[in-house]
């Protein structure tokens, strides 16, 4: 099923989780070693890939949250404490805001170092920002401490969902994943 | 009587002489960039992405009617806007500037267009000597010089700007765009 229910996720919904997931893990590694590189040819397509899944990524989180917006969400466990709930609904918001905040302010960085940002070398983005070397390096610090903040809720999120499977033994990982079973149906 | 044709046969070899040699100037018709308000400036794809540098000091010799035109680059004047960046540029795999301190374009041949010229010569950048053609638009202003504008597309590994691993030009285009805006004014002789 394309669409969500109340109860699981539809097609669509995990195709943007683990796309984008798969693709958050190959950014954190081409940032890292982008970033590690001494300037070379190298450093240049790791940073231009870099920028492109960036750019990419920021697109699919536009349309997920349209997708969002026009579907139902399952609802959280009914197992969850209030406070579980609550963080919960920080990590899920942080998540967004993050993987939509990342983008934005590499693509600033890039800008205002005056190194405008290309899509795979099959187009130009704009300029966000004039030159400005106080703002491209405030961007960078931003960029960073937004990654770091990414991995902590990553860390978090994940721990979570294996809790709720493995622990747990509910329903929330596997309704994010393919198959039409829930646990509910095939334990009894 | 003898001595006043002896002096105008005198006057037409000089002039015939001046004539011929190809790379005199004639006065009043001999300019140069008024480097104040002249730009040479060049486009690269880094990336995938436009990206723009100058030449700080550069003088450019031009000559409509003895047909002659002569640029000469300082490489060491040349800015990126991004220091990283141009140290690697003025480095022994771009420009080496240390060894090729000036690039040099002589017009071996000056043809007329409806709004100015195509010069075509050698070009010698980074120590390599390739001809090249460059178009430009010509608008004389009064007795006082004139404008002189037009671009060329040049590619870097013909001159051997970007050595080792920046052959490869994936990430950095070999079409590098050359852009010319110039003020001239009459050169003093």
């Amino acid at each position: 099923m394309l669409r969500n229910t109340r109860a699981r996720w539809g097609a669509l919904s995990q195709l943007f989780h683990w796309l984008i997931a798969a693709l958050i893990g190959v950014q954190i590694a081409l940032g890292l070693i982008g970033t590690e590189l001494p300037l070379s040819m190298t450093k240049l397509a790791t940073l231009a890939r870099h920028k492109s899944l960036g750019i990419t990524l920021l697109a699919l989180m536009l349309v997920r949250l349209m997708w969002r917006a026009l579907n139902p969400t399952p609802a959280l466990p009914d197992t969850l404490k209030p406070h579980e709930r609550v963080l919960a609904r920080i990590t899920h918001t942080g998540l967004y805001v993050l993987v939509i905040a990342l983008p934005l302010t590499g693509w600033i960085m890039s800008s205002a170092r005056g190194f405008p940002v290309s899509w795979f070398n099959l187009f130009q983005l704009p300029n966000l920002v004039g030159r400005s070397a106080a703002l491209y390096h405030a961007m960078v610090r931003t960029h960073v401490l937004l990654a770091i903040a990414l991995g902590l809720i990553l860390v978090l999120h994940i721990a979570a969902a294996l809790k709720h499977h493995f622990v747990l033994k509910d329903d929330t990982l596997r309704r994010m994943l393919p198959g039409a079973g829930t646990a509910l149906t095939r334990k009894e | 009587m003898l001595t006043s044709r002896l002096a105008r046969l005198t006057l037409s070899a000089f002039a015939l002489t001046a004539v011929g040699a190809a790379h005199a100037a004639v006065p009043g018709h001999d300019y140069v960039s008024s480097p104040a308000h002249s730009t040479l400036t060049y486009t690269f794809t880094q990336a995938g992405a436009a990206n723009h540098g100058v030449f700080k000091s550069f003088s450019v010799q031009f000559d409509p009617r003895a047909k002659t035109l002569e640029v000469v680059i300082d490489m060491r004047s040349f800015d990126t806007r991004d220091a990283q960046r141009n140290t690697l540029l003025g480095g022994a795999q771009f420009f080496d500037v240390a060894r090729y301190p000036q690039a040099r374009f002589t017009a071996a041949q000056l043809q007329k267009t409806p709004r100015g010229y195509i010069a075509t010569g050698p070009l010698t950048l980074r120590g390599v000597t390739r001809t090249v053609s460059v178009p430009f638009t010509w608008r004389p202003l009064g007795g006082s010089g004139g404008e002189l504008q037009g671009k060329t597309v040049i590619e870097r590994l013909a001159f051997g700007i970007g050595q080792g691993e920046w052959h490869a030009t994936e990430w950095l285009g070999n079409p590098v765009t050359v852009r010319f805006a110039l003020r001239m004014v009459p050169a003093t002789h």
